[in-house]
């Protein structure tokens, strides 16, 4: 089952410039997707019309059958986007705070919003942590309380955009491992990036974008080669011939 | 970045954290309004009380003290103005200056409330969780029409929590304009505004950020609030600060 179709979209910003160029795809239930191009390919500006923060000017999103435009509300709650900078996503004084903030706005009984913060705090390994200050946790640990805020409103696609910028080792690795018990747990993953040495070795599919437009979409052993027409670096192991490895191992 | 802890929650179980935050707002007013009228023997009994209330929510004073270090610099400025002000006996003379007792006095019992009624305000906040005083803010601001409680109170919760990033992003620009010799240039009005600038910019790039990802996350003004319930433990409370007040303006 498709749980996103996008046919024919297209987003001029207000100076003119072309953002997406007649952009098609469909998106099955359970798919793990790397989304790369160069800065300024249309990534982004592709994820923020998944939950209407950007509306179609021409064609339409779907989301399981129905329009995003018909729906704000449940298309936020469907997909939960993990934005790039982790500190201006993060809403609430203290990290139980945060975490609450999106089941608060769904307007669900207190027992059930703080059922849902201690899901998501234990997902993300933040449980200690809920009367902390955000800005006073660690990169690794901001970006999980990110991830955990959309846990809590419990959406079927989850999107990040850019998740490894700004991390280190460690940081990466806790949250590469987050993200694939969350798609081992059914979710959705959509991943935009122009690092694919990260993440590639556990995508489903590759998508690769330039100038609004996909130019490449397939199988990431088949199509990673030609990424560096389009600006993205090859990962050094497919570089060498070598398959791509995890960095996990 | 990680050295601006000022007012902020501490987290507890303590008499104080379980106590109503309408109550406790309640209380903070009373007793900084009485406290503002009292006289030494009242101070000291305030100061007494705030003591015990510090050791009984497990507030560490040292780290109140450190982060009242700026504030104390402040109440000693008041206090050297007054006692130079004041006219009366002088207890120290040199050229022009003359500190006088009643300076002094006036000085020191003025510089006792405030320090009293901020270390009040200090209980107050890291006792209190942030979300609470937001919905404490709604619920008195509720009587009010034309007063937007809800807007009103979340603006409160921004400002609480956008305050320390933008002194960092403060304290970011400052350093990268020092690492370019900005130190350099003596006019600080010069120097204000290549701060404001580009600080005022990144702030509102912030804002724009944040007002996304709070509509990515479904934001309304209708929204499940944290409970608010008084219980037997906040009207005791009550009367004991009544009383208090009273005897505070008595003796």
């Amino acid at each position: 089952m498709n749980i996103i179709e996008i046919r024919g979209l297209s987003h001029r910003f207000s100076d003119g410039t072309l953002g997406l160029d007649a952009i098609d795809i469909e998106i099955k239930e359970g798919e793990f997707i790397v989304i790369a191009g160069r800065n300024g390919s249309g990534k982004t500006t592709l994820l923020r019309h998944l939950n209407g923060l950007l509306r179609p000017q021409t064609g339409s999103v779907k989301l399981a059958g129905i329009s995003v435009s018909e729906d704000f509300v449940r298309a936020r709650q469907m997909v939960g986007m993990v934005f790039q900078d982790a500190d201006s996503q993060i809403i609430g004084e203290t990290v139980y705070d945060d975490v609450a903030f999106g089941p608060e706005n769904l307007r669900l009984e207190r027992s059930e919003v703080q059922q849902r913060v201690s899901m998501a705090l234990e997902a993300g390994g933040l449980i200690d942590l809920a009367d902390h200050r955000p800005h006073l946790l660690s990169g690794g640990e901001k970006r999980r309380l990110a991830i955990a805020g959309i846990l809590a409103m419990k959406p079927r696609v989850i999107v990040f955009d850019e998740p490894f910028s700004n991390l280190d080792y460690p940081g990466v690795k806790q949250v590469l491992e987050q993200i694939l018990t969350l798609h081992q747990a059914g979710h959705t993953i959509l991943i935009t990036t122009h690092d694919l040495e990260k993440v590639l070795a556990h995508a489903d599919r590759l998508v690769i974008m330039q100038k609004g437009k996909i130019v490449r979409d397939g199988l990431p052993n088949k199509i990673v080669t030609e990424t560096e027409a389009f600006g993205v670096r090859q990962p050094c192991t497919s570089r060498l011939g070598l398959e791509i490895g995890s960095w996990l191992i | 970045m990680a050295d601006l802890t000022a007012f902020s929650y501490h987290p507890g179980r303590s008499f104080l954290h379980l106590l109503d935050v309408r109550f406790k707002i309640i209380f903070l007013i009373l007793i900084s309004l009485t406290g503002m009228q009292a006289d030494p023997p009242a101070l000291c009994l305030l100061t007494f009380l705030f003591l015990c209330l510090i050791k009984s929510s497990r507030l560490s004073l040292i780290s109140i003290l450190k982060e009242l270090r700026y504030f104390l610099v402040l109440l000693f400025f008041v206090l050297i103005a007054r006692a130079l002000s004041t006219p009366g006996t002088p207890v120290f003379e040199f050229k022009l200056l003359s500190i006088s007792r009643q300076g002094l006095y006036d000085g020191i019992l003025i510089c006792w409330r405030l320090a009293l009624v901020v270390l009040l305000g200090l209980i107050f906040v890291s006792t209190t969780r942030p979300s609470e005083i937001r919905t404490a803010v709604a619920w008195f601001l509720k009587p009010f029409p034309f007063i937007p409680g809800k807007k009103v109170a979340t603006m409160i919760g921004l400002i609480m929590r956008f305050v320390p990033v933008i002194l960092a992003q403060a304290k970011e620009t400052s350093d990268a304009q020092r690492a370019r010799g900005i130190e350099n240039r003596k006019n600080p009005i010069y120097r204000l505004v290549k701060l404001a600038v580009p600080l005022i910019f990144k702030t509102f790039q912030n804002a724009n950020n944040l007002a996304v990802a709070m509509e990515a996350r479904c934001y309304s003004e209708n929204r499940t609030d944290p409970d608010l319930s008084s219980k037997k433990n906040d009207w005791i409370a009550f009367f004991f600060v009544i009383c208090l007040c009273i005897l505070v303006v008595e003796i």
